[in-house]
């Protein structure tokens, strides 16, 4: 079962914690200008230290829906994807670790979990590393910490991120400026889905700039203050809506669940606004026949590639496409075809 | 909005740079914004728009200008190519152009000394390192408050660990 399946802490607010290691081995360069026999090297070596229970994934074999789908989930990043030359994926059983080989660093290891979960997470992401560390001399200096390509990752080389749904600080206009106070705290902010700076389902990804000179712990126990105060405060704002706003808000989200259940025709674009509305509304308990699991599942399922994989069918046009997303969920939801 | 350079020509070119917190912005024209330093990779060989921002960021930060002749024992490149890429080329290019990257790292990160997780192999090491700064710390304010007995304590307590 994927990471997005399960149902994690704070699901009201809290999407998913991620913990991301850049390692680099040794006694080679760093991905540019790698030799083709020293890639296949790196990737080898890897292999062997994390062990059987990684299977590994040969980049350059898989199908461009097959890495995009990757890339939907969340699993990959869009230059790995992009990448051309040896690269390799290596994931393990429950898929909550998955290691990039060859990505801009020799090794990026990151772990995605559910919910508010970022010790947890961190922890995961060490047992691995320690893998890692103990059969592979990893490039490390005592004053820089860890060695990577570019020295924006340098020190503790990890980038802790949490993707949170915030709706109601998006509705008051105040993601500017919260925005503006996490930079002050050496946090970054930014949207996901959607096009443009106003991104449509309301998702936030928050993680930490600095990387040098500040502890993995002092890191995960500043970005975990500024994740509980934004949590409170977006709960805050939910509760404090007018009668008629509330109304307005409650006529809103099951007109979501209306047009989720019954439309024919549904692009990306318009589900993450639906998302947005339906999430709220499980949240606020206005909506009980969805879980929360279920809507997160299908926010990435109804992804282009990821929907193609689960169909086995790939549309030839975006208007093919948006009906088959339309019929898939409606049979993920049970709703009977008329 | 005219060129804030020459003065004369329409700015065409807004460039605003965030660097822990430090804004700047400049707004050029065409024929300036080709010459500008600030961002040599940004603005240089007619590119005005390019992918990767980082490009140059070992030019733009104070970072020195001039070769110096040392090439890196790792992977053969020189500062010219490191300021070229804006990243380094191999693990060993940090130790090569320790005093030139300075510099860009205060910028990047604030501080230049890593504090956290290290290799298990290296564990010990660091945590040695980390625990004799602490006592000789410890004795030097002992010995300023004229602390004697505890001075002794911790002088032996210095020569046990470094004997180790």
């Amino acid at each position: 079962m994927a990471w997005y399946q399960v149902k994690g802490n704070d699901a009201d607010t809290v999407f998913s914690s991620r913990i991301r290691f850049a390692r680099n081995l040794t006694g080679y360069r760093f991905d540019k200008g790698l030799s083709e026999q020293d890639a296949g090297a790196i990737i080898e070596r890897i292999g062997t230290a994390l062990g059987e229970d990684y299977v590994k994934t040969d980049m350059q074999l898989l199908s461009p829906t097959k890495t995009e789908a990757l890339v939907e989930q969340h699993v990959i990043s869009r230059d790995f994807a992009a990448k051309k030359g040896p690269h390799a994926l290596y994931r393990n059983d429950n898929k909550s670790l998955s290691v990039m080989a060859l990505e801009e660093d020799h090794i990026r290891l990151q772990c995605i979990l559910p919910g508010l979960a970022l010790q947890d997470a961190y922890r995961f992401a060490c047992e691995c590393d320690d893998r890692l560390d103990a059969a592979l001399d990893i490039a490390y200096d005592e004053q820089l910490g860890y060695l990577t390509h570019c020295p924006t990752n340098l020190g503790t080389g990890m980038r802790a991120s949490v993707m949170l749904f915030l709706p109601a600080l998006r509705a008051a206009g105040m993601i500017a400026s919260l925005s503006h106070q996490l930079s002050k705290l050496g946090l970054t902010m930014r949207g996901l889905y959607g096009e443009g700076s106003e991104p449509s389902g309301c998702l936030y990804q928050v993680s930490n700039q600095v990387t040098l000179g500040c502890s993995e712990e002092e890191i995960l126990r500043k970005l975990e203050e500024a994740v509980r105060s934004i949590i409170e405060n977006e709960r805050r704002l939910r509760g404090s809506l007018s009668a008629e706003a509330a109304d307005r808000r409650a006529d809103r989200i099951h007109r979501a669940e209306g047009t989720l259940r019954h439309a024919t025709m549904i692009s990306s674009q318009e589900f993450f606004s639906l998302y947005t509305d339906l999430k709220l509304g499980i949240a606020l308990g206005e909506i009980t026949s969805i879980t929360d699991e279920a809507l997160n599942t299908l926010l990435i399922s109804i992804l282009p590639a990821t929907l193609s994989e689960h169909t086995g069918d790939a549309p030839k046009n975006a208007a093919a496409r948006d009906k088959q997303r339309a019929a898939f969920i409606k049979k993920a939801l049970g709703v009977s075809e008329q | 909005m005219k060129c804030e350079n020459c003065k004369t020509n329409e700015a065409t070119f807004f460039y605003e740079q965030n660097i822990n917190g430090e804004s700047k912005s400049v707004c050029l024209c065409a024929s300036c914004a080709a010459g500008y330093k600030g961002m040599p990779k940004l603005f240089g060989e007619g590119m005005p728009f390019h992918t990767n921002l980082l490009d140059g960021l070992f030019s733009f930060s104070g970072a020195p200008r001039q070769e110096s002749g040392k090439t890196c024992p790792g992977c053969s490149a020189t500062w010219r190519e490191l300021q070229k890429s804006g990243k380094a080329i191999c693990p060993r290019c940090y130790e090569t152009f320790g005093e030139e990257l300075k510099p860009t790292l205060r910028q990047l990160h604030g501080n230049v000394t890593h504090v956290g997780r290290a290799p298990a192999g290296r564990r010990a090491q660091k945590e040695k390192r980390d625990r004799l700064a602490e006592l000789k710390n410890q004795l030097s304010e002992a010995i300023r408050e004229e602390k004697f007995e505890e001075a002794a304590t911790l002088r032996d307590e210095i020569r046990r660990l470094e004997k180790e």
